[in-house]
């Protein structure tokens, strides 16, 4: 079973990919709050993926495209899912430069999310 | 849905609405606030995708208009205005009502449709993605220079594709899919030509198909197949050009910076009363336990004494700690407030706060709010003067309101200052003695009297203005401001200047839960005074006693003092040994002088023990009416002392 790490900076919304992930058979290995956390948690767990909300409070000058960006330099093949409004396109762009795999839009469907995930994890 | 999901939600959402609300604040101030544009459209958004997620309907349709107006006024297709921030305003205050309602977990009757409109008149509608042309592959040219250089690729071994792409009609970020489709295009080759532009590709300006020319090594079908892999590309058309190049980095976008969260756990404020009420019994065990040391056979235990000792008083610190919050619990609601009252009295006025960060003791943070409120109301009614005024006195037309918090040794000091017209004090006497508070006479005096001005200014009634504002509906005058402050232990003060302005400052101690305090023996009884009010104490002899009808008194450097003999008013008189008996044979007297207000009074006393750190215990509900009677601490020798309140004593 693929593991997975959830990072987002709202409660609600951690519930919500959590609730749809392990729906879909995924094991939810770790969850972070802010763009600091996940780095750390991610060189801890090392999940087979991550989920990232792409616009989080800068935590010790890291927001979420730098958490992306660290994870990818601590593993180049790390597979970062970017879930972000659709509104901050040119932010998930950056996302994408720095190393994340692809984005599902907020407010997220269940199908879309699993979906991404699945494409992502079989590359 | 589920009932944690329920709480989670109404948790969120109102911390997303006190920063909308915060945020439309700062950018009436300044409309091109780009950043507070972009923190508002993050909060309401993720409202909206909260609430669509939840199934309330009506939240979802008005935080989606917001979010359309706002997007609107972050991309600067519509300039800010007064009338559509009026406009946010009131569909936050819809958007609270529904919320409100969803906590009630009752079907909303709010009407929305209102709002709606009112968002719809300023709402220009965004560029339709059909307005794009629709492309063609065949159609698409190039110029001759751009043929020579496709030639020269095709004569070095490479092929040279020209490439449409389209995207799912319902693609949520074009924007993105087609920068992973160049970046999937840059991997397999370099490309030569974007149709439209690479920067209108980058910003997402196209329909939902774009055309490329390329130049790889790679056969039609990998590099066909590479491009469907990309999530939303729904078809590839590709044919090979048998026949310019600038690569621009994208324009990086600012990072925009949001405010930080306040990352905390949630305590209930009983428990932490009860952690606080044990701390204080920990901490006259540990005095005891003190005592018991100082004897020789204990002698083995005293270094481990002095060890509990110190973890204790370290203990006492952090607990202590807990209790305090930010000062901005109660100053975040300022500049809402600054705006709807200033609004309404067509004034421009800035806020300035600073020192919001300063925290206190959460007992005196409930109480100081609406004593700082009426501070504020009082700058802008009275203090700030209308622009056209102010522009005729040469001043900047739009007043300044400053709240200065600052922590000093022990104590905290708040500044409300403003920029206004001042306090002329011959009018306010005059005003005064019109009212009849006082007589001509003492209004002559008083207007050149800066200690008695603020005494008549905190008299219950008075007031300079007729109109009543909204908040001073409320009903808080500057007399109970100055009562306020007193009850809390901390003191008012207040400098103005005609024309120039004038400046308040509360001071107020860090927290009530431990007090300084003298404590005094009554017949057998000890009582603790709060220090704060204690003046002085001395010593007199039973003849310096007079009556005046027939309350007594002393006489104290000119000024006339009544006596009140504790054991009397306390209704001690019950116990054997007779106050003044034993008074007698010491022949001098103790007398604490307490003030409270203008108020002196002195307070008789068998014995005066001293100064000591007292932990304030809440009374029974039994017992806590009583009278002259505040609470009561545990002495270190485990005795109780009654704590008296100085206010209902007088």
């Amino acid at each position: 079973m693929e593991r997975i790490m959830v990072v987002d900076d709202a409660v609600f919304m951690r519930h919500m990919l959590k609730k749809i992930l392990s729906g879909a058979g995924f094991e939810i290995c770790g969850e972070a709050t802010n763009a600091k956390e996940a780095v750390e948690k991610y060189k801890i767990l090392k999940p087979d993926l991550v989920t990232m909300d792409i616009v989080m409070p800068m935590m010790e000058e890291l927001d979420g495209i730098g958490a992306v960006r660290e994870i990818t330099k601590f593993d180049p093949n790390a597979k970062v899912l970017i879930i972000s409004v659709m509104t901050q396109q040119s932010l998930v762009v950056e996302a994408l430069q720095a190393g994340a795999k692809d984005v599902v839009p907020k407010p997220i469907k269940a199908d879309q999310v699993v979906e991404a995930v699945n494409k992502i994890l079989k590359k | 849905m589920e009932n944690s999901y329920h709480e989670i939600f109404l948790a969120e959402s109102q911390e997303y609405l006190n920063t909308i609300s915060q945020c439309l604040v700062k950018i009436e101030e300044s409309p091109h606030d780009l950043e507070s544009l972009n923190e508002i459209f993050r909060a309401i958004h993720t409202l909206k995708g909260m609430s669509a997620t939840m199934g309330f309907e009506k939240l979802t349709q008005l935080s989606h208009h917001m979010e359309d107006l706002l997007d609107a006024l972050r991309s600067q297709k519509i300039k800010a205005n007064s009338e559509i921030i009026d406009t946010l305003f009131s569909c936050l205050d819809i958007l609270e009502a529904l919320i409100e309602g969803v906590k009630a977990k009752k079907k909303s009757s709010v009407d929305i449709n209102p709002s709606l409109e009112a968002l719809q008149k300023f709402f220009a509608p965004a560029v339709k993605t059909d307005e794009f042309t629709e492309l063609s592959l065949e159609a698409a040219e190039f110029s001759d220079s751009e043929y020579t250089l496709f030639k020269e690729k095709k004569a070095q071994g490479k092929e040279v594709y020209k490439i449409k792409i389209n995207l799912n009609k319902d693609c949520a970020m074009k924007q993105v899919r087609a920068f992973l489709v160049l970046t999937n295009l840059e991997r397999v080759g370099e490309v030569l030509k974007y149709i439209p532009s690479v920067e209108d590709l980058k910003e997402g300006r196209f329909g939902f198909s774009f055309i490329v020319v390329l130049v790889t090594k790679e056969n039609m079908e990998a590099v066909q197949n590479g491009l469907l892999s990309i999530t939303e590309v729904s078809s590839v058309e590709i044919k090979s050009l048998v026949e310019s190049l600038e690569k621009q980095a994208a324009p990086r976008a600012a990072l925009p910076s949001y405010i930080k969260k306040i990352q905390s756990m949630r305590i209930p404020v009983e428990r932490l009363d009860k952690i606080m009420n044990l701390m204080g019994e920990l901490a006259i065990a540990k005095i005891r336990l003190l005592q018991i040391v100082g004897h020789e056979k204990y002698k083995p235990l005293e270094e481990v004494a002095f060890a509990v000792d110190r973890l204790i008083t370290a203990l006492q610190d952090e607990v202590m700690q807990t209790r305090l919050l930010p000062i901005s619990y109660v100053l975040d609601t300022f500049p809402r407030i600054t705006r709807d009252l200033a609004k309404g009295q067509n004034k421009q006025i800035e806020l300035e706060i600073i020192g919001s960060e300063i925290e206190l003791d959460r007992t005196i943070l409930d109480e100081l709010g609406d004593p700082l409120i009426h501070l504020l109301r009082n700058a802008i009614d009275h203090g700030i003067e209308s622009p056209a005024k102010r522009k005729q006195l040469k001043k900047n037309q739009k007043g300044k309101i400053f709240i200065k918090v600052v922590r000093q040794k022990g104590h905290i000091s708040i500044e409300v200052s403003d920029d206004g017209r001042g306090i002329d004090f011959e009018s306010v006497a005059q005003s005064a003695a019109q009212k009849g508070m006082i007589s001509k006479e003492e209004a002559v005096a008083l207007s050149k009297n800066k200690s008695g001005m603020l005494n008549l200014l905190t008299s219950p009634g008075f007031s300079t203005s007729d109109k009543v504002s909204e908040i001073s509906g409320r009903g808080v005058g500057l007399d109970v401001v100055k009562l306020k402050m007193e009850a809390l232990g901390g003191g008012l003060d207040f400098d103005s200047i005609p024309e120039e302005g004038t400046s308040f400052f509360l001071t107020l101690p860090l927290t009530l839960a431990i007090i300084k305090a003298m404590l005094v023996r009554v017949r057998s009884e000890i009582f603790a005074v709060p220090l704060m009010s204690i003046r002085e104490t001395l010593k007199i002899e039973e003849d310096e006693i007079k009556l005046i009808k027939s309350f007594e008194v002393i006489r104290l450097r000119e000024e006339i003092i009544p006596i009140i003999r504790l054991d009397h008013k306390l209704e001690l008189l019950d116990l054997k040994i007779n106050l003044k008996d034993e008074q007698e044979q010491e022949e001098k007297l103790s007398i604490v002088i307490i003030e409270y207000g203008e108020k002196s009074v002195g307070l008789m006393v068998n014995q005066v023990l001293g100064e000591q750190d007292i932990v304030v215990k809440p009374l029974g509900s039994m017992v806590k009416r009583i009278r002259g009677i505040a609470g009561a601490t545990i002495l270190g020798d485990g005795r109780v002392a009654l704590i008296l309140d100085i206010m209902t004593l007088m």
